[in-house]
């Protein structure tokens, strides 16, 4: 049954879900919360598909484009708007309003748009098949490893070769002594929401991409996938949320396929027993860092 | 800044004063209106459902208040958000009865909207579903006062067996279940239950969970299955559902596909698109157009006046029916009291746009005797193909 087609998919699903843990690390390295309303960023791109696409006959390069940056500047507003307020207060109160941002994005997208399913336009690429090596797939999934591959490299040039970028790697490991050498938090911490926004965009054209629709409350799944990958990877690094996508959507693939008739229903509860022995076996997650501290206001 | 907002929160007093002295000072004329509760779900996963309910039962309360009304009194219709929650729901009910409404209209779910019509049971009031289709929506489970408009799931499983089995000399069928609500599950089971009675074969019972956005393993054993079906029956809703169905004819299977009510939704016909959308049956309560009942022309054409666009769902419908059956019964009983417009229901038959309906007596469940409505998508585009009426039925 593991035929080379269903290891693309299961490669497909698992870069995927890298990138979906990969925006929500972005957060939690400087303010070390997470945020629960990282799944509504993912759902305003896809929205941004839906509405720009509907209302403008524009190529689809452009639709894309234009939901990469509703994500990104919606998540800009939460910070600016919400979390700015509180970042100086308990870590409780962070996470209260990630919760209260994300009802607050998911009801006004149910009371402006419409609580039903809207059906989002995607080029042929997303909805065509392509023969190699002598399977048919989906060439949506070679898109998915191969933008996840790019995004990778050019995320970590990012953090490694700029000015920026130390700066954020920087703030997650120590972010007093960070503020300490002269970096504006502001500056360091609203880039972490924008790039954070920027992957969600990335992600609602693929996770929209497989069902073609949009609704309010898309962005549940996604993010309980990336908060379970970013705990099995290791919270306090890129890697490790990197590794932890990949090994949930590989492992999640797999499960399904190897599990006889009579246990798949269970495949959650399997997949749930590895996830808990992988943290008694490393309760910090499968890429340890050095040093990493508890977070501080 | 502070000054001006004591200001304008004063006017804003002093006008809603000025409405409310004269909401109060109309009714004097006339009888007081007759109150009608809804407990519709507009947030939640039900929402969807009950959105376009909700629209359509506001159009049937506009006619009927044009044309003079239910027993010469006046209909106002009063929705509390249900929140797709069982605990809201009981208490939107408590509210409602409160209200002195006469019947209320709960969330399409028997989870979600049951706990709402155990309050209207509890006051002596009915309380009727839209489109809850569990078999457990009736007076058994419920009470004496309590109906569903729409079909049960085992009339909607087994019309689509024996479509399948019958019509189409389909034998061997592959099931896929969403196991993510109770809603799905009961329909594979009262499908599967049918479809071997009638002596098909059921190749294999595979599941999915809501949310996943990922079929690709049980794509793959399908790929790889020793016997290929005939068909393919799959319980789920959108979103997901279109992930399933693009899914498998992305892998170039282009076997028939088919399921129930949750495919009407011109969500998953655009996400199908033309590509995808083709060999694809679904079981459903009704039709928009004329040819599945001549009066829907009359219906569209309303709705376009009032919302200026056309009814885009199917589920805006039985929420249109809903009212007019109330209407109905209240007149034939001469009364609003529940327990005479309960026995009404039981003994009329009624003409909806969604068909005829018969309720049974009280002992044996309230159980609908209605034909589904057998559609069929046609390069993404909805097309009606006939009404079924099951020769027999699972038990429920």
């Amino acid at each position: 049954m593991i035929t080379f087609g269903f290891l693309i998919n299961a490669i497909s699903l698992g870069s995927l879900y890298a990138l979906i843990s990969l925006g929500l690390v972005m957060i939690y390295g400087v303010l070390k919360m997470v945020n629960f309303a990282y799944g509504e960023l993912i759902m305003v791109g896809g929205y941004g598909l839906y509405l720009v696409g509907s209302k403008f006959n524009l190529p689809w390069i452009f639709v894309a484009a234009a939901a990469i940056l509703a994500a990104m500047l919606v998540s800009y507003l939460t910070e600016l708007v919400a979390f700015r307020h509180v970042r100086e207060k308990s870590l409780t109160a962070l996470l209260i309003t990630s919760f209260a941002v994300s009802t607050l994005l998911q009801n006004g997208a149910l009371l402006i748009i419409s609580p039903r399913a809207k059906a989002v336009s995607l080029p042929k690429i997303f909805s065509s098949s392509i023969t190699f090596l002598g399977i048919t797939t989906p060439a949506r999934n070679i898109l998915t490893i191969a933008i996840t591959i790019l995004l990778l490299l050019g995320l970590s040039l990012l953090l490694r070769r700029t000015m920026l970028g130390i700066a954020l790697r920087a703030a997650s490991d120590n972010f007093r002594m960070t503020r300490m050498l002269g970096i504006p938090a502001n500056l360091v911490i609203s880039s972490a929401f924008i790039i954070s926004g920027a992957i969600a965009g990335v992600v609602s054209l693929f996770w929209v991409g497989r069902t073609a629709s949009v609704t309010p409350s898309i962005g549940q799944g996604p993010l309980l996938i990336a908060f379970i990958a970013i705990v099995v990877g290791g919270i306090s690094s890129l890697e490790g949320a990197v590794v932890g996508g990949f090994v949930y959507g590989i492992l999640f693939s797999f499960i399904g396929v190897l599990l006889p008739q009579t246990l798949l229903d269970y495949r959650e509860a399997f997949m749930f027993v590895i996830v808990i022995l992988i943290l008694l076996w490393r309760p910090e997650g499968l890429i340890r860092v050095k040093y990493a501290e508890e977070r501080v206001g | 800044m502070k000054k001006k907002s004591i200001f304008v929160l004063s006017l804003i007093l002093i006008f809603s004063m000025l409405l409310g002295a004269c909401a109060s000072a109309t009714p004097k004329d006339e009888a007081k209106p007759l109150k009608i509760g809804g407990a519709l779900a507009l947030t939640g996963i039900n929402a969807p459902i009950d959105e376009p309910a909700l629209r359509g039962i506001q159009l049937a309360v506009d006619e009927i208040n044009a044309n003079g009304g239910i027993l010469g009194r006046q209909v106002e219709f009063v929705n509390l958000d249900s929140k797709s929650d069982p605990v809201t729901s009981a208490d939107v009910g408590v509210q409602l009865v409160q209200q002195g409404v006469v019947a209320i209209i709960p969330a399409a779910d028997f989870d979600m909207g049951g706990p709402a019509c155990r309050e209207a049971q509890k006051a002596s009031i009915v309380c009727i579903s839209t489109t809850a289709s569990s078999p457990l929506f009736g007076s058994k489970a419920l009470g004496d006062k309590v109906f569903t408009l729409s079909m049960w799931n085992t009339t909607m499983g087994a019309a689509a067996a024996e479509f399948a089995y019958k019509e189409q000399k389909w034998t061997k069928v592959w099931v896929v279940t969403d196991t993510f609500i109770d809603y799905t599950k009961s329909l594979s089971r009262y499908f599967t239950e049918q479809f071997n009675s009638l002596g098909g074969t059921v190749l294999f019972e595979d599941t999915y969970t809501q949310g996943a956005q990922d079929f690709s393993s049980q794509l793959a054993r399908i790929q790889t299955a020793k016997e290929k079906p005939d068909f393919i029956y799959v319980s789920s809703y959108m979103p997901d559902l279109g992930t399933i169905i693009r899914t498998i004819r992305e892998a170039g299977i282009d076997l028939p596909i088919m399921g129930g009510d949750t495919y009407d939704d011109p969500g998953l016909f655009e996400a199908v698109g033309a590509d995808y959308g083709n060999e694809i049956y679904f079981v459903t309560h009704g039709f928009l157009s004329k040819e599945a009942n001549p009066r829907v022309e009359d219906f569209i054409t309303a709705y376009t006046k009032k919302y200026n666009e056309a009814p885009e769902a199917i589920w805006i419908m039985p929420g249109y029916d809903v009212i007019y059956v109330l209407k109905k019964a209240m007149e034939k009983a001469g009364t609003t009291d529940g327990a005479a417009v309960a026995k009404a229901m039981e003994e009329m038959t009624f003409d909806n746009l969604t068909g005829q309906l018969h309720w049974s007596d009280a002992a044996s469940g309230h159980m609908p005797t209605k034909a589904a409505a057998l559609v069929k998508l046609e390069s993404g585009k909805p097309k009606f193909i006939s009404w079924i009426t099951p020769a027999t039925l699972p038990e429920p």
